[in-house]
């Protein structure tokens, strides 16, 4: 990131002439924001009015996606092919996760009946949004964004002139984390169904055997507890994302706001040195927890949720 | 809304939705499926093998437990049979004893018997020998014969005076 913020001050200054400031807020928003939609990766039509074209953030997932599926796969594969089963290097991991996810957050919250139905969604969030936090920390595009700038030097328009541009990490987006509780609010409603019926399910919301003059009062506050809980869900991982992030790269700016400011150099190289580089060490450094952390709350939800539409406590 | 932060996303929106459900469905069925099942499977055998263990080392307890009653029961029987015949031994000692002293005061007592018996006829014998032998050296003596009868009257006579 910090390579990519000097390529970018140095991007931008010949092209508006050395007297434009470096917009310390239009550059961070522009490593965390999404890629715009009106310059995708890749053209796709106008569905029902929705653009599918892929972006940075789709392009993203797709890479996630595709690198959990294949490392988890071919490890797991691997491993059942044995004659004997001993686990072995990532599948010391993957074990260790998938023995955790099931008994410490599926199995006490949803059941002993439901463990087999809903785990296998837990696990796959959690590796999802995990890997998907993590891929933000690794500045896999902004060493590609070097490479594009000094040895490629390819047009802006280029699939590799595009993909450098953009956040990297799509949990920040909160499209993607709305997406991501639509579908822990799904797996909430088709749990209660599968566990009570589906017209039970909407009974079950508010708790029975009150006067009537409650429900007037309870019925929208259930109904708003339904929505706040994925709405808490996107919020809270999307902000914790970009959050991170902001920080690291606000605080890289000094860099170049204080050499601005004095209008040398090495008083950017100074503070850089002195303020920015340790700070931004032990935030990324607190950022590796915070993306740990946030897979792990957004599992724990979801399986408290869908234990609380299964078990339900009135 | 200039904000690109905040920049409402449908295309985005659906395509988290599919590549999500896609992952799960291809995870659930090549990964997270075969793998749980897995993971099952030796949490069985495991507890199996415990099982058994456990059961084996019961099984085993319960022969310790057996044999070691068996040996004692045998221990005991060995030890009532050799009492009983100690016993039998005594008493048949004791029974011969008895009957050999009753045997041997019979044989004593009959001989005795005897002895008395003998001693009487004897004495009986002699006592007629010497009446005999009286009466002839008296009749001898007086010359005078006297019949049977009156011999025979005249001895208990003497004899009854004897007495």
């Amino acid at each position: 990131m910090f390579a990519l913020l000097i390529q970018e001050h140095s991007e931008h200054a010949p092209e508006h002439g050395a007297a434009e400031k470096f917009d310390a807020g239009k550059t961070l928003i522009e490593h965390v924001a999404n890629s715009p939609i009106d310059h995708p990766l890749i053209h796709l039509p106008t569905i029902a009015g929705i653009d599918l074209s892929v972006t940075k953030h789709v392009f993203m997932l797709w890479l996630v996606a595709v690198f959990v599926f294949v490392v988890v796969t071919a490890t797991v594969r691997a491993y059942l092919r044995q004659e004997r089963l001993v686990p072995s290097g990532l599948m010391n991991v993957i074990e260790f996760v998938v023995e955790y996810i099931r008994d410490g957050i599926a199995r006490p919250n949803v059941g002993k009946k439901w463990v087999h139905a809903y785990t296998p969604l837990l696990l796959t969030f959690f590796v999802f949004i995990f890997c998907a936090n993590v891929i933000g920390l690794i500045p896999v595009f902004d060493v590609l964004g070097l490479l594009n700038h000094y040895v490629f030097q390819p047009d802006e328009h280029s699939f590799l002139g595009s993909v450098v541009h953009g956040g990297t990490t799509a949990t920040a987006n909160f499209n993607v984390t709305a997406a991501l509780a639509t579908i822990t609010f799904f797996a909430i409603i088709i749990a209660g169904s599968r566990a009570h019926g589906f017209v039970q399910h909407w009974i079950n919301l508010v708790p029975h055997g009150l006067p009537k003059a409650i429900y007037v009062i309870l019925i929208p506050i259930e109904i708003m507890s339904m929505f706040v809980k994925p709405f808490a869900l996107t919020m809270r991982l999307a902000a914790n994302m970009t959050g991170g992030h902001i920080a690291i790269l606000a605080i890289l700016s000094f860099v170049f706001v204080f050499a601005e400011m004095f209008s040398r150099a090495i008083a950017g190289i100074g503070v850089g040195l002195a303020v920015s580089v340790p700070m931004a060490v032990g935030i990324s450094a607190l950022e590796i927890i915070v993306v740990l952390v946030q897979a792990y709350v957004f599992t724990l939800l979801t399986a408290v949720f869908i234990g609380m539409a299964i078990h339900v406590h009135h | 809304m200039n904000n690109p932060l905040v920049q409402p996303d449908p295309g985005l929106f659906i395509w988290t939705i599919i590549v999500f459900l896609v992952l799960l469905a291809l995870l659930a069925k090549y990964a997270w499926g075969p793998l749980l099942k897995a993971l099952e499977g030796r949490q069985e055998a495991i507890r199996k093998a415990l099982d058994d263990a456990q059961q084996a080392k019961t099984e085993l307890e319960r022969l310790q437990h057996e044999s070691a009653q068996i040996i004692a029961k045998a221990r005991q029987e060995a030890d009532a049979i050799i009492t009983r015949s100690r016993a039998d031994g005594e008493a048949l000692r004791e029974e011969l004893r008895t009957k050999a002293r009753a045997e041997a005061d019979g044989i004593v007592k009959n001989a005795e018997r005897q002895i008395q018996a003998e001693t009487a006829r004897a004495v009986q014998q002699i006592r007629h020998e010497a009446a005999d032998l009286s009466v002839a050296i008296a009749s001898k003596i007086i010359q005078r014969n006297l019949s049977k009868e009156d011999n025979q009257r005249l001895i208990d006579e003497t004899l009854r005076q004897l007495h």
